[in-house]
Protein backbone atom coordinates (compact mmCIF):
# COMPACT_ATOMS: atom_id res chain seq x y z
CA UNK A 1 0.00 0.00 0.00
CA UNK A 2 3.13 2.17 -0.48
CA UNK A 3 4.19 4.16 -2.90
CA UNK A 4 7.26 1.30 -3.59
CA UNK A 5 4.53 -1.59 -3.77
CA UNK A 6 4.59 -2.98 -6.78
CA UNK A 7 2.18 -2.19 -9.64
CA UNK A 8 0.84 -6.06 -9.85
CA UNK A 9 -0.60 -6.40 -6.58
CA UNK A 10 -3.99 -5.78 -7.09
CA UNK A 11 -5.99 -7.90 -4.55
CA UNK A 12 -8.00 -5.02 -3.52
CA UNK A 13 -11.21 -3.25 -5.23
CA UNK A 14 -10.55 0.15 -4.38
CA UNK A 15 -7.04 1.31 -2.89
CA UNK A 16 -7.15 5.03 -1.94
CA UNK A 17 -3.36 5.76 -1.13
CA UNK A 18 -1.89 9.06 0.75
CA UNK A 19 -4.80 11.17 -0.95
CA UNK A 20 -4.81 15.21 -0.19
CA UNK A 21 -7.66 17.40 -1.17
CA UNK A 22 -9.50 20.10 -0.75
CA UNK A 23 -11.62 22.95 -2.05
CA UNK A 24 -9.64 26.68 -3.54
CA UNK A 25 -7.17 27.23 -0.50
CA UNK A 26 -8.41 25.08 1.95
CA UNK A 27 -7.44 21.13 2.50
CA UNK A 28 -9.92 18.93 3.66
CA UNK A 29 -8.62 15.73 3.43
CA UNK A 30 -4.72 15.11 4.76
CA UNK A 31 -2.76 11.63 3.09
CA UNK A 32 -6.44 9.50 3.29
CA UNK A 33 -5.50 5.47 2.57
CA UNK A 34 -8.24 3.05 2.71
CA UNK A 35 -9.25 0.01 1.30
CA UNK A 36 -12.04 -2.30 0.05
CA UNK A 37 -11.58 -5.78 -1.05
CA UNK A 38 -13.68 -7.38 -3.61
CA UNK A 39 -17.06 -8.17 -2.28
CA UNK A 40 -16.57 -6.24 0.97
CA UNK A 41 -18.80 -3.85 2.74
CA UNK A 42 -16.21 -1.51 4.61
CA UNK A 43 -17.18 1.63 6.46
CA UNK A 44 -16.40 5.23 7.06
CA UNK A 45 -17.21 6.87 9.56
CA UNK A 46 -16.56 10.51 11.39
CA UNK A 47 -18.54 13.41 12.67
CA UNK A 48 -20.00 16.02 10.68
CA UNK A 49 -17.31 18.23 8.79
CA UNK A 50 -14.69 15.43 8.85
CA UNK A 51 -14.42 14.79 4.94
CA UNK A 52 -16.15 11.77 4.55
CA UNK A 53 -17.87 13.49 1.34
CA UNK A 54 -14.74 15.58 0.08
CA UNK A 55 -13.24 12.17 0.04
CA UNK A 56 -15.91 10.36 -1.72
CA UNK A 57 -15.95 13.18 -4.50
CA UNK A 58 -12.02 12.99 -4.87
CA UNK A 59 -12.85 8.93 -6.07
CA UNK A 60 -15.62 10.13 -8.02
CA UNK A 61 -13.77 12.82 -9.58
CA UNK A 62 -16.12 15.85 -8.60
CA UNK A 63 -13.40 17.35 -6.14
CA UNK A 64 -10.29 18.06 -7.77
CA UNK A 65 -7.12 15.22 -6.34
CA UNK A 66 -4.19 17.75 -4.59
CA UNK A 67 -1.91 14.66 -4.64
CA UNK A 68 -1.76 10.81 -4.07
CA UNK A 69 -3.63 8.54 -5.60
CA UNK A 70 -7.13 6.45 -5.96
CA UNK A 71 -7.26 3.12 -7.98
CA UNK A 72 -9.90 0.98 -8.50
CA UNK A 73 -8.90 -2.99 -9.78
CA UNK A 74 -6.07 -1.98 -12.41
CA UNK A 75 -7.45 1.50 -13.44
CA UNK A 76 -6.21 4.78 -11.94
CA UNK A 77 -8.78 7.15 -11.21
CA UNK A 78 -7.04 10.01 -10.38
CA UNK A 79 -7.34 12.93 -12.50
CA UNK A 80 -9.89 10.98 -14.51
CA UNK A 81 -13.57 12.53 -15.84
CA UNK A 82 -16.02 11.63 -13.65
CA UNK A 83 -17.89 10.01 -16.46
CA UNK A 84 -14.96 7.16 -16.97
CA UNK A 85 -14.53 6.55 -13.17
CA UNK A 86 -18.63 5.43 -14.09
CA UNK A 87 -17.21 3.34 -16.79
CA UNK A 88 -14.63 1.85 -14.46
CA UNK A 89 -17.71 0.47 -12.80
CA UNK A 90 -17.25 2.92 -9.90
CA UNK A 91 -20.72 4.63 -9.06
CA UNK A 92 -21.48 6.97 -6.05
CA UNK A 93 -24.83 7.64 -4.50
CA UNK A 94 -24.59 11.59 -3.25
CA UNK A 95 -25.50 12.45 -0.14
CA UNK A 96 -28.95 14.07 -0.19
CA UNK A 97 -30.07 11.66 -3.10
CA UNK A 98 -29.44 14.29 -5.42
CA UNK A 99 -31.97 13.22 -7.48
CA UNK A 100 -33.49 14.72 -10.98
CA UNK A 101 -36.39 16.15 -9.43
CA UNK A 102 -38.23 17.35 -12.37
CA UNK A 103 -37.69 13.99 -14.05
CA UNK A 104 -40.03 11.62 -13.53
CA UNK A 105 -38.63 8.49 -11.67
CA UNK A 106 -38.12 6.11 -14.85
CA UNK A 107 -36.20 8.74 -16.28
CA UNK A 108 -33.99 9.29 -13.24
CA UNK A 109 -33.15 5.38 -13.39
CA UNK A 110 -32.67 5.83 -17.17
CA UNK A 111 -30.17 8.78 -16.59
CA UNK A 112 -28.04 5.85 -14.34
CA UNK A 113 -27.86 3.66 -17.37
CA UNK A 114 -26.42 6.54 -19.25
CA UNK A 115 -23.55 5.32 -20.67
CA UNK A 116 -24.51 1.71 -21.04
CA UNK A 117 -24.62 0.60 -24.54
CA UNK A 118 -25.96 -2.87 -24.25
CA UNK A 119 -29.53 -4.35 -25.24
CA UNK A 120 -30.26 -5.09 -21.20
CA UNK A 121 -31.37 -1.80 -19.93
CA UNK A 122 -35.05 -2.26 -20.19
CA UNK A 123 -34.61 -6.06 -18.37
CA UNK A 124 -32.90 -4.04 -15.48
CA UNK A 125 -35.49 -1.68 -15.42
CA UNK A 126 -37.64 -4.59 -14.71
CA UNK A 127 -34.96 -5.80 -12.21
CA UNK A 128 -35.13 -2.98 -10.13
CA UNK A 129 -39.13 -2.88 -9.86
CA UNK A 130 -39.20 -6.70 -9.11
CA UNK A 131 -36.17 -5.44 -6.12
CA UNK A 132 -38.16 -2.27 -5.34
CA UNK A 133 -42.27 -2.95 -5.40
CA UNK A 134 -42.69 0.20 -3.82
CA UNK A 135 -41.07 2.25 -7.11
CA UNK A 136 -43.97 0.53 -9.32
CA UNK A 137 -46.16 2.58 -8.46
CA UNK A 138 -44.13 5.86 -8.42
CA UNK A 139 -42.93 5.09 -11.44
CA UNK A 140 -44.08 7.95 -13.75
CA UNK A 141 -43.79 10.57 -10.67
CA UNK A 142 -41.59 13.20 -10.71
CA UNK A 143 -38.99 12.21 -8.49
CA UNK A 144 -39.12 15.96 -6.49
CA UNK A 145 -42.57 14.41 -5.06
CA UNK A 146 -41.43 11.49 -3.22
CA UNK A 147 -40.67 10.89 0.49
CA UNK A 148 -37.21 11.10 1.43
CA UNK A 149 -37.60 7.16 2.14
CA UNK A 150 -38.22 6.53 -1.40
CA UNK A 151 -35.73 8.74 -2.87
CA UNK A 152 -33.17 7.34 -1.22
CA UNK A 153 -34.21 3.72 -3.14
CA UNK A 154 -34.82 5.42 -6.26
CA UNK A 155 -31.12 7.44 -5.61
CA UNK A 156 -29.67 3.51 -4.94
CA UNK A 157 -31.46 2.07 -7.96
CA UNK A 158 -30.08 4.88 -10.20
CA UNK A 159 -26.43 3.79 -9.16
CA UNK A 160 -27.34 0.00 -9.94
CA UNK A 161 -28.69 0.87 -13.15
CA UNK A 162 -24.88 2.06 -14.47
CA UNK A 163 -24.10 -2.20 -13.07
CA UNK A 164 -21.37 -1.13 -10.80
CA UNK A 165 -19.11 -2.98 -9.54
CA UNK A 166 -18.23 -0.53 -6.52
CA UNK A 167 -20.68 1.25 -4.90
CA UNK A 168 -19.86 4.61 -2.46
CA UNK A 169 -22.60 5.31 -0.49
CA UNK A 170 -23.39 8.63 1.29
CA UNK A 171 -25.38 9.49 4.35
CA UNK A 172 -27.60 6.89 3.05
CA UNK A 173 -29.56 7.44 6.48
CA UNK A 174 -29.88 10.99 6.62
CA UNK A 175 -33.49 11.82 8.05
CA UNK A 176 -34.97 8.81 7.53
CA UNK A 177 -37.11 6.79 10.30
CA UNK A 178 -35.14 3.62 11.77
CA UNK A 179 -38.01 1.51 9.66
CA UNK A 180 -37.14 3.12 6.57
CA UNK A 181 -32.96 2.78 7.31
CA UNK A 182 -34.09 -0.97 8.24
CA UNK A 183 -35.23 -1.74 4.67
CA UNK A 184 -32.69 0.18 2.88
CA UNK A 185 -30.05 -2.00 4.80
CA UNK A 186 -31.77 -5.04 3.64
CA UNK A 187 -31.57 -3.56 0.08
CA UNK A 188 -27.63 -2.94 0.50
CA UNK A 189 -27.48 -6.59 1.59
CA UNK A 190 -29.20 -7.95 -1.14
CA UNK A 191 -26.90 -5.84 -3.60
CA UNK A 192 -23.96 -7.38 -1.80
CA UNK A 193 -24.96 -10.82 -2.49
CA UNK A 194 -24.25 -9.93 -6.26
CA UNK A 195 -21.28 -9.38 -5.50
CA UNK A 196 -21.04 -5.63 -5.23
CA UNK A 197 -18.15 -3.77 -3.07
CA UNK A 198 -19.54 -0.91 -0.94
CA UNK A 199 -18.09 1.80 1.26
CA UNK A 200 -20.68 3.07 3.16
CA UNK A 201 -19.74 6.42 4.69
CA UNK A 202 -22.59 7.12 7.68
CA UNK A 203 -23.00 9.54 10.84
CA UNK A 204 -24.87 7.00 11.99
CA UNK A 205 -22.44 5.03 13.84
CA UNK A 206 -24.01 2.60 15.30
CA UNK A 207 -25.42 0.98 11.66
CA UNK A 208 -22.06 1.13 9.93
CA UNK A 209 -20.24 -0.75 11.66
CA UNK A 210 -22.94 -3.45 12.39
CA UNK A 211 -23.96 -3.22 8.45
CA UNK A 212 -19.99 -3.28 7.80
CA UNK A 213 -16.73 -5.86 7.86
CA UNK A 214 -14.51 -3.58 8.74
CA UNK A 215 -14.16 0.55 9.02
CA UNK A 216 -12.15 3.76 9.26
CA UNK A 217 -12.57 6.80 11.24
CA UNK A 218 -12.13 9.87 9.72
CA UNK A 219 -11.36 13.18 11.65
CA UNK A 220 -10.87 16.54 10.91
CA UNK A 221 -9.23 14.99 7.68
CA UNK A 222 -6.85 12.29 8.39
CA UNK A 223 -7.46 8.17 9.13
CA UNK A 224 -7.26 7.95 12.73
CA UNK A 225 -8.38 4.53 13.88
CA UNK A 226 -9.10 1.53 11.63
CA UNK A 227 -10.13 -2.29 12.10
CA UNK A 228 -12.69 -4.95 12.06
CA UNK A 229 -16.00 -3.24 12.87
CA UNK A 230 -16.69 -5.39 15.47
CA UNK A 231 -13.95 -4.24 17.07
CA UNK A 232 -14.40 -0.43 16.51
CA UNK A 233 -18.42 -1.52 18.38
CA UNK A 234 -15.89 -2.28 21.57
CA UNK A 235 -13.46 0.18 21.05
CA UNK A 236 -13.86 3.04 23.90
CA UNK A 237 -12.60 6.05 21.85
CA UNK A 238 -15.32 5.21 19.15
CA UNK A 239 -18.14 4.31 21.90
CA UNK A 240 -17.03 7.79 24.20
CA UNK A 241 -17.48 9.73 20.70
CA UNK A 242 -19.44 8.79 18.10
CA UNK A 243 -21.71 5.98 20.26
CA UNK A 244 -22.62 8.07 22.85
CA UNK A 245 -22.12 5.55 25.72
CA UNK B 1 -63.77 44.44 -37.53
CA UNK B 2 -61.75 43.13 -39.85
CA UNK B 3 -58.90 44.86 -39.25
CA UNK B 4 -58.78 42.89 -35.98
CA UNK B 5 -58.98 39.66 -37.47
CA UNK B 6 -56.16 40.61 -39.54
CA UNK B 7 -53.88 42.00 -36.97
CA UNK B 8 -54.35 38.90 -35.12
CA UNK B 9 -53.07 36.77 -38.06
CA UNK B 10 -50.62 38.80 -38.74
CA UNK B 11 -49.33 38.47 -34.81
CA UNK B 12 -49.43 34.43 -35.00
CA UNK B 13 -47.81 34.41 -38.41
CA UNK B 14 -45.12 36.76 -36.99
CA UNK B 15 -45.43 34.87 -33.55
CA UNK B 16 -44.39 31.55 -34.90
CA UNK B 17 -40.76 32.95 -36.08
CA UNK B 18 -39.90 34.72 -33.00
CA UNK B 19 -40.41 31.36 -31.16
CA UNK B 20 -38.01 29.91 -32.92
CA UNK B 21 -35.79 32.88 -32.37
CA UNK B 22 -36.31 32.61 -28.72
CA UNK B 23 -35.98 29.20 -28.61
CA UNK B 24 -32.43 28.40 -28.81
CA UNK B 25 -31.45 32.14 -27.31
CA UNK B 26 -33.85 30.12 -24.24
CA UNK B 27 -32.29 26.96 -24.03
CA UNK B 28 -28.93 28.50 -23.43
CA UNK B 29 -29.92 30.62 -20.92
CA UNK B 30 -31.90 28.06 -19.33
CA UNK B 31 -29.75 25.32 -19.28
CA UNK B 32 -26.25 26.93 -19.07
CA UNK B 33 -27.01 30.27 -17.19
CA UNK B 34 -25.44 32.22 -19.96
CA UNK B 35 -26.95 35.27 -21.68
CA UNK B 36 -25.97 34.72 -25.59
CA UNK B 37 -25.70 37.81 -27.20
CA UNK B 38 -24.74 36.66 -29.97
CA UNK B 39 -27.71 34.85 -30.55
CA UNK B 40 -28.68 37.98 -33.14
CA UNK B 41 -25.92 37.58 -34.87
CA UNK B 42 -26.28 33.44 -35.16
CA UNK B 43 -29.97 34.11 -36.58
CA UNK B 44 -28.09 36.99 -38.73
CA UNK B 45 -25.78 34.16 -40.43
CA UNK B 46 -28.68 31.83 -41.00
CA UNK B 47 -30.38 34.62 -42.84
CA UNK B 48 -27.64 35.10 -44.98
CA UNK B 49 -26.55 31.66 -45.29
CA UNK B 50 -30.07 31.05 -47.17
CA UNK B 51 -29.87 34.10 -48.99
CA UNK B 52 -26.26 32.93 -50.03
CA UNK B 53 -27.37 29.79 -51.54
CA UNK B 54 -30.70 31.07 -52.79
CA UNK B 55 -29.13 33.61 -54.86
CA UNK B 56 -26.00 31.47 -55.87
CA UNK B 57 -27.52 28.36 -56.29
CA UNK B 58 -31.31 29.02 -56.36
CA UNK B 59 -31.63 26.50 -52.93
CA UNK B 60 -35.61 27.33 -52.14
CA UNK B 61 -35.42 28.80 -48.59
CA UNK B 62 -37.16 26.23 -46.74
CA UNK B 63 -34.64 23.69 -48.07
CA UNK B 64 -32.30 25.45 -46.96
CA UNK B 65 -34.08 25.02 -43.25
CA UNK B 66 -31.33 21.89 -42.67
CA UNK B 67 -28.38 23.95 -44.12
CA UNK B 68 -28.53 26.54 -42.04
CA UNK B 69 -29.36 24.14 -38.74
CA UNK B 70 -26.31 22.08 -39.72
CA UNK B 71 -23.82 24.86 -40.41
CA UNK B 72 -24.73 26.84 -37.38
CA UNK B 73 -24.70 24.16 -35.06
CA UNK B 74 -21.44 23.34 -36.01
CA UNK B 75 -20.11 26.81 -35.38
CA UNK B 76 -21.98 26.71 -32.17
CA UNK B 77 -20.90 23.40 -30.78
CA UNK B 78 -17.30 24.78 -31.78
CA UNK B 79 -17.23 27.70 -29.93
CA UNK B 80 -18.30 26.49 -26.81
CA UNK B 81 -16.62 23.18 -26.80
CA UNK B 82 -13.01 25.20 -28.24
CA UNK B 83 -13.43 28.93 -26.49
CA UNK B 84 -16.90 28.53 -23.86
CA UNK B 85 -15.94 25.66 -21.84
CA UNK B 86 -13.15 27.48 -20.25
CA UNK B 87 -15.92 29.98 -19.13
CA UNK B 88 -19.04 28.16 -19.25
CA UNK B 89 -19.41 28.45 -15.32
CA UNK B 90 -17.81 31.41 -14.58
CA UNK B 91 -20.01 34.81 -13.29
CA UNK B 92 -22.54 35.74 -15.58
CA UNK B 93 -20.14 38.86 -16.69
CA UNK B 94 -17.84 36.73 -17.84
CA UNK B 95 -19.81 34.88 -20.67
CA UNK B 96 -21.78 37.94 -21.17
CA UNK B 97 -18.66 39.84 -22.16
CA UNK B 98 -17.41 37.36 -24.49
CA UNK B 99 -20.67 36.86 -26.45
CA UNK B 100 -20.84 40.40 -26.63
CA UNK B 101 -17.54 40.60 -28.18
CA UNK B 102 -18.63 37.60 -30.26
CA UNK B 103 -21.28 39.29 -31.60
CA UNK B 104 -19.20 42.14 -32.85
CA UNK B 105 -16.83 39.89 -34.42
CA UNK B 106 -18.92 38.11 -36.55
CA UNK B 107 -21.26 41.10 -37.62
CA UNK B 108 -17.90 43.03 -38.75
CA UNK B 109 -16.98 39.90 -40.49
CA UNK B 110 -20.60 39.72 -41.99
CA UNK B 111 -20.18 43.66 -43.10
CA UNK B 112 -16.93 42.39 -44.84
CA UNK B 113 -18.20 39.66 -46.77
CA UNK B 114 -21.43 41.02 -47.69
CA UNK B 115 -21.00 44.59 -47.57
CA UNK B 116 -23.62 46.86 -45.61
CA UNK B 117 -26.00 47.18 -48.53
CA UNK B 118 -29.34 45.46 -47.67
CA UNK B 119 -30.58 42.21 -49.14
CA UNK B 120 -33.77 40.11 -49.17
CA UNK B 121 -34.87 36.74 -50.70
CA UNK B 122 -37.38 36.87 -53.40
CA UNK B 123 -38.76 33.43 -54.41
CA UNK B 124 -41.86 33.03 -56.75
CA UNK B 125 -44.16 32.62 -53.66
CA UNK B 126 -43.52 35.60 -52.10
CA UNK B 127 -46.32 38.03 -53.48
CA UNK B 128 -48.61 34.78 -53.21
CA UNK B 129 -51.49 34.97 -50.71
CA UNK B 130 -54.45 33.43 -50.33
CA UNK B 131 -57.86 35.36 -48.54
CA UNK B 132 -59.84 33.83 -46.00
CA UNK B 133 -63.27 36.09 -45.26
CA UNK B 134 -61.64 39.78 -44.69
CA UNK B 135 -58.08 38.06 -43.83
CA UNK B 136 -55.53 38.03 -46.25
CA UNK B 137 -52.40 35.24 -45.67
CA UNK B 138 -49.77 35.71 -47.46
CA UNK B 139 -48.47 31.64 -48.22
CA UNK B 140 -44.99 32.57 -47.59
CA UNK B 141 -46.02 33.37 -44.03
CA UNK B 142 -48.33 30.20 -43.82
CA UNK B 143 -45.45 27.96 -44.25
CA UNK B 144 -43.09 29.72 -42.22
CA UNK B 145 -45.56 29.45 -39.36
CA UNK B 146 -45.72 25.95 -39.98
CA UNK B 147 -42.41 25.21 -40.10
CA UNK B 148 -42.33 26.55 -36.66
CA UNK B 149 -44.60 24.77 -35.29
CA UNK B 150 -42.62 21.68 -36.59
CA UNK B 151 -39.69 22.86 -35.14
CA UNK B 152 -40.63 23.63 -32.16
CA UNK B 153 -42.19 20.13 -31.51
CA UNK B 154 -39.42 18.12 -32.80
CA UNK B 155 -37.19 19.72 -30.79
CA UNK B 156 -39.90 19.32 -27.49
CA UNK B 157 -39.80 15.81 -28.02
CA UNK B 158 -36.15 15.19 -28.76
CA UNK B 159 -35.53 16.87 -25.33
CA UNK B 160 -37.99 14.75 -23.73
CA UNK B 161 -37.61 11.05 -25.26
CA UNK B 162 -34.29 11.14 -26.78
CA UNK B 163 -31.18 10.14 -24.05
CA UNK B 164 -29.32 13.34 -24.97
CA UNK B 165 -32.53 15.17 -24.05
CA UNK B 166 -32.60 13.51 -21.26
CA UNK B 167 -29.19 13.94 -19.97
CA UNK B 168 -29.64 17.79 -21.13
CA UNK B 169 -32.53 18.02 -19.12
CA UNK B 170 -30.77 16.81 -15.77
CA UNK B 171 -27.64 18.32 -16.08
CA UNK B 172 -29.81 21.83 -16.02
CA UNK B 173 -31.20 19.98 -12.80
CA UNK B 174 -28.49 19.20 -11.27
CA UNK B 175 -24.74 19.18 -12.58
CA UNK B 176 -22.86 17.20 -9.80
CA UNK B 177 -25.72 14.58 -10.37
CA UNK B 178 -25.40 14.07 -13.91
CA UNK B 179 -21.61 13.60 -13.89
CA UNK B 180 -21.98 11.15 -11.02
CA UNK B 181 -24.16 9.92 -13.58
CA UNK B 182 -21.78 9.73 -15.96
CA UNK B 183 -22.51 13.15 -18.16
CA UNK B 184 -19.56 14.11 -19.14
CA UNK B 185 -20.73 18.23 -18.91
CA UNK B 186 -18.57 19.73 -21.48
CA UNK B 187 -19.91 17.76 -24.12
CA UNK B 188 -23.84 18.56 -23.00
CA UNK B 189 -22.73 22.37 -23.25
CA UNK B 190 -21.47 22.36 -26.08
CA UNK B 191 -24.55 20.19 -27.42
CA UNK B 192 -26.39 22.55 -25.91
CA UNK B 193 -24.93 25.89 -27.18
CA UNK B 194 -24.62 24.47 -30.89
CA UNK B 195 -28.46 23.70 -30.10
CA UNK B 196 -29.17 27.28 -29.69
CA UNK B 197 -27.01 28.29 -32.52
CA UNK B 198 -28.65 25.78 -34.93
CA UNK B 199 -31.73 27.46 -34.08
CA UNK B 200 -31.07 30.51 -34.38
CA UNK B 201 -29.42 29.69 -37.85
CA UNK B 202 -33.26 28.24 -38.58
CA UNK B 203 -34.80 31.13 -37.52
CA UNK B 204 -32.51 33.50 -39.57
CA UNK B 205 -33.49 30.94 -42.35
CA UNK B 206 -37.80 31.96 -41.69
CA UNK B 207 -36.88 35.73 -41.33
CA UNK B 208 -35.49 36.03 -44.44
CA UNK B 209 -38.53 35.21 -46.33
CA UNK B 210 -40.19 37.87 -45.04
CA UNK B 211 -37.36 40.58 -43.80
CA UNK B 212 -34.59 42.49 -45.16
CA UNK B 213 -31.60 41.13 -44.44
CA UNK B 214 -28.77 43.51 -42.85
CA UNK B 215 -25.70 42.56 -41.17
CA UNK B 216 -27.06 44.27 -38.31
CA UNK B 217 -30.25 42.78 -38.14
CA UNK B 218 -29.62 40.45 -34.99
CA UNK B 219 -29.83 43.38 -32.25
CA UNK B 220 -33.44 44.14 -32.74
CA UNK B 221 -34.01 39.95 -32.84
CA UNK B 222 -31.97 39.11 -29.79
CA UNK B 223 -34.18 42.20 -28.30
CA UNK B 224 -37.28 40.28 -29.28
CA UNK B 225 -35.50 36.59 -28.16
CA UNK B 226 -34.48 38.43 -24.68
CA UNK B 227 -38.84 39.71 -24.04
CA UNK B 228 -40.09 36.40 -25.46
CA UNK B 229 -37.87 34.46 -22.89
CA UNK B 230 -39.11 36.47 -20.05
CA UNK B 231 -42.83 36.67 -21.30
CA UNK B 232 -43.05 32.55 -21.53
CA UNK B 233 -40.69 31.21 -18.76
CA UNK B 234 -37.08 30.46 -19.17
CA UNK B 235 -35.70 27.23 -20.33
CA UNK B 236 -38.37 25.84 -22.05
CA UNK B 237 -39.91 24.87 -25.19
CA UNK B 238 -43.33 25.86 -24.16
CA UNK B 239 -42.55 28.94 -23.55
CA UNK B 240 -40.99 30.25 -25.80
CA UNK B 241 -43.38 29.14 -28.28
CA UNK B 242 -46.16 30.86 -26.07
CA UNK B 243 -44.07 34.13 -25.46
CA UNK B 244 -43.56 34.41 -29.03
CA UNK B 245 -47.12 34.21 -30.12
CA UNK B 246 -48.31 36.21 -27.29
CA UNK B 247 -45.65 38.76 -28.53
CA UNK B 248 -46.42 38.10 -32.10
CA UNK B 249 -50.32 39.31 -31.67
CA UNK B 250 -49.33 42.24 -29.27
CA UNK B 251 -47.24 43.90 -31.16
CA UNK B 252 -49.28 43.34 -34.06
CA UNK B 253 -52.16 44.92 -32.55
CA UNK B 254 -49.73 47.97 -31.33
CA UNK B 255 -48.08 48.58 -34.43
CA UNK B 256 -52.08 49.75 -35.69
CA UNK B 257 -51.92 52.33 -32.61
CA UNK B 258 -52.79 55.57 -33.60
CA UNK B 259 -53.14 58.54 -31.39
CA UNK B 260 -52.46 62.32 -30.41
CA UNK B 261 -50.44 63.24 -27.21
CA UNK B 262 -51.43 67.04 -26.86
CA UNK B 263 -49.70 68.43 -30.20
CA UNK B 264 -47.78 65.47 -30.77
CA UNK B 265 -49.01 62.88 -33.36
CA UNK B 266 -47.78 59.25 -32.05
CA UNK B 267 -48.34 56.20 -34.51
CA UNK B 268 -47.79 52.74 -33.60
CA UNK B 269 -45.44 51.48 -36.44
CA UNK B 270 -43.10 54.32 -35.44
CA UNK B 271 -43.10 52.40 -31.89
CA UNK B 272 -42.09 48.77 -32.78
CA UNK B 273 -38.65 49.09 -30.98
CA UNK B 274 -40.09 50.35 -27.99
CA UNK B 275 -42.88 47.99 -27.98
CA UNK B 276 -40.05 45.06 -27.00
CA UNK B 277 -39.32 47.24 -23.68
CA UNK B 278 -42.57 47.91 -22.89
CA UNK B 279 -44.03 44.13 -22.58
CA UNK B 280 -40.72 43.82 -20.63
CA UNK B 281 -41.52 45.94 -18.16
CA UNK B 282 -45.17 45.09 -18.04
CA UNK B 283 -44.50 41.41 -17.55
CA UNK B 284 -41.47 42.07 -14.75
CA UNK B 285 -44.28 44.10 -12.61
CA UNK B 286 -47.35 41.43 -13.20
CA UNK B 287 -45.58 38.25 -13.31
CA UNK B 288 -41.95 38.09 -13.04
CA UNK B 289 -41.48 34.57 -13.53
CA UNK B 290 -43.23 34.68 -16.89
CA UNK B 291 -46.57 32.89 -18.43
CA UNK B 292 -45.22 29.30 -18.48
CA UNK B 293 -42.43 29.79 -15.48
CA UNK B 294 -42.45 28.15 -12.54
CA UNK B 295 -42.61 29.96 -9.07
CA UNK B 296 -38.90 28.28 -8.39
CA UNK B 297 -37.23 28.78 -11.64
Amino acid sequence: MTAGAPATRTTEALLVDALSAGYGDTQVLWDVSLRVDPGEVVALIGSNGAGKSTLLGAISGIVKTWSGAARYGETSLTGLEPDRIVSAGVLQVPQGRRLFGSLSVEDNLRMGAYLRKDREVESDLKRMLDLLPKLRERYDYLAGRLSGGEQQQVAIARALMARPQMLLIDEMSLGLAPVLVDQLIELLASIHQTGVSILIVEQDVQTALEVSSRAYVLETGRITLSGPSAELLDDPQVKKAYLGV
Amino acid sequence: MHLLAQDLVNGILAGGILAVVALGFSLVWGIMNIINLAHGAFVMLGAYTTYQLFTSFHVDPFVSLPISFVLLFVLGYLIQRLLMNWIARAPLLTTFLFTFGLSLLVVNIALIVWSGDTRGVTTAYSGANFTLGDVTVPWAKLYTLLAALAITGTMQLWLVRSKTGRAIRATSMDIGAAQLSGVRVTEIYAIVFGLGAGLAGVAGTLISLSYSLHPTMGDLFLIKAFVVCVLGGLGSVQGALIGGLVYGIVEAFATQLDFTIGTQHISGSGLQDAIALIVLLIVLIVRPRGIMGKATA
